[in-house]
């Protein structure tokens, strides 16, 4: 016997459409961390689902499931946002599918995380809101790599330690997954120059709350020193290039 | 499935490759051949090779044609100013079907999937881009399904079609003929709102 249904918010973080009208779809959910289910009937049942299995749509899901290793069945969901505004946007919704991705590859099944929860609701309300999406990007993507245990040291220097109010930064080294001071900056495979000013505009990013990230000003350079930086160690940390990113890159190429 | 013997069982793991079959169907279909007749098998067997061998993508609009091109680009009573753009060709059959459109048609044979790799150069958009120079068109009609890849591949090639001269126009979304307001989602009243037009 199953045991009563399971009710949550929750985001859609993956799907894929299996059979004639059924999708299997993997839910970050705030009380059980990622949820994978089967929607039956959901591309067909407008009622059951209300148009919620969509790439990062945010809903109140109901599901039963025998335990927490086996494939959930989901019964219900309302849609609490379908994020009109990123949708009616191209460069919004390649974003938010970037941020989904990431969580769906920085969290394993049944690991609970309230923190990556509402990381996700207050990032997707900032490209609702209209704030610049590529900021927003770098912030979120940091951010995630902190509360997933993967935090990339930018206070101090990775091989010496000396903070860099001291020496200042000059590269960012990918494989240990920190910065490096001037006096250690012998050029080494996998670094990357970066420049003290992005730095600290970084670690004062990451400990703000997604509402306050709006006021905080980057010059183009930042974005760019911080965005390879970041790409980078996401990369080297995943072992691959996101999937979004390359169709980021794909249209960018073409435009 | 050990119990059968090994024909039965290269068949019904072949059937399991279908999509929406499971073993137990598999089992069921392959069950349904064993005992159907033999000309009825050959003939099964038969028009499964005429697909693979006569199918082809239409050279102009990527539909599936057995011809040179498709029936539909190939019937001089089609308007070729007007291009209505379709995520697979079950969409363009059900246009099709309506016999609501004169016009041609661009089958793209997939929509953006950012998550799953499935980026503009696993789309056939070049080549929709470069048709709308040589046939002097004059509207394209984005017609991809009203979900967030839908949406956001009308939107891609709106941008690939900017600047160049020729009206881009999306379908409609709304209340289904016959359908209720009081049953209809947020999300869709949201649009027909949207698309609403003059009396
Ligand atoms: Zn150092
Ligand atoms: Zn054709």
């Amino acid at each position: 016997m199953s045991r009563p249904p399971l009710k949550t918010p929750a985001f859609v973080i993956h799907f894929l459409n299996y059979g004639e009208s059924d999708r299997i779809v993997t839910f970050f959910t705030r009380e059980f961390g990622k949820v994978k289910g089967i929607a039956k009937g959901a591309r067909r049942s407008r009622k059951r689902f209300s148009n919620a299995i969509e790439p990062f749509s945010h809903a109140t899901i109901l599901f039963s499931r025998r335990d927490e290793n086996s494939l959930a069945v989901i019964e219900n969901c309302d849609v609490l946002n379908h994020y009109p505004k990123i949708r009616a946007d191209l460069a919004r919704t390649m974003r938010a599918s970037y941020m989904v991705e990431l969580v769906d590859q920085f969290t394993a099944e049944g690991k609970k995380s309230a923190a990556i929860f509402q990381l996700l609701e207050g990032f997707l309300g900032l490209l609702e809101a209209g704030h610049g999406a590529e900021e927003t990007t770098l912030f979120f993507e940091l951010r995630l790599l902190t509360l997933s245990g993967y935090e990339p040291m930018l206070e101090q220097c990775i091989l010496c330690g000396t903070t860099i109010d001291e020496t200042g930064v000059t590269l960012f080294d990918t494989a240990r997954g920190g910065i490096r001071c001037s006096k250690c900056s012998r050029g080494e495979e996998g670094c990357i120059p970066v420049s003290t000013g992005t730095v600290k505009t970084l670690l004062m990013g990451n400990g703000m709350a997604p509402d306050r990230i709006p006021r905080l000003i980057l010059s183009e350079n930042a974005i760019r020193e911080s965005s390879r930086i970041l790409r980078h160690f996401i990369r080297h940390t995943l072992g691959r290039e996101p999937r979004s990113l390359q169709v980021l890159d794909e249209i960018k190429k073409m435009m | 499935m050990t119990g059968y013997a090994p024909p039965i069982r290269r068949l019904i793991q072949e059937l399991s490759r279908f999509p929406g079959i499971g073993e137990k169907t598999a089992t069921r279909l392959a069950m349904f051949i064993l005992h159907t007749p033999e000309r009825d098998a050959a003939r099964l067997a038969e028009s499964i090779m005429e697909v693979k061998r006569k199918i082809h993508f239409c050279p102009v609009c990527f539909n599936l044609t057995e011809g040179d091109v498709c029936e539909i680009c190939g019937d001089p009573a089609r308007d070729r100013e007007i291009i209505c753009v379709v995520e697979d060709p079950d969409s363009l059959v059900a246009i099709e079907e309506s016999g609501s459109f004169k016009g041609t048609y661009h089958v793209l044979h997939g929509v953006l999937s950012p998550a799953d790799g499935i980026g503009p150069e696993s789309l056939r958009l070049r080549e929709l881009v470069e048709r709308i120079g040589v046939n002097s068109v004059r509207e394209v009609i984005l017609a991809t399904n009203p979900s967030v890849q839908g949406e956001s591949t009308a939107l891609l090639v709106t941008k690939l079609l900017q600047g160049k001269d020729v009206a881009v126009t999306r379908i409609a979304f709304g209340i289904p003929i016959g359908g209720d307001l009081k049953y209809v989602d947020s999300m869709t009243m949201t649009k027909a709102m949207e698309f609403r037009r003059g009396m």
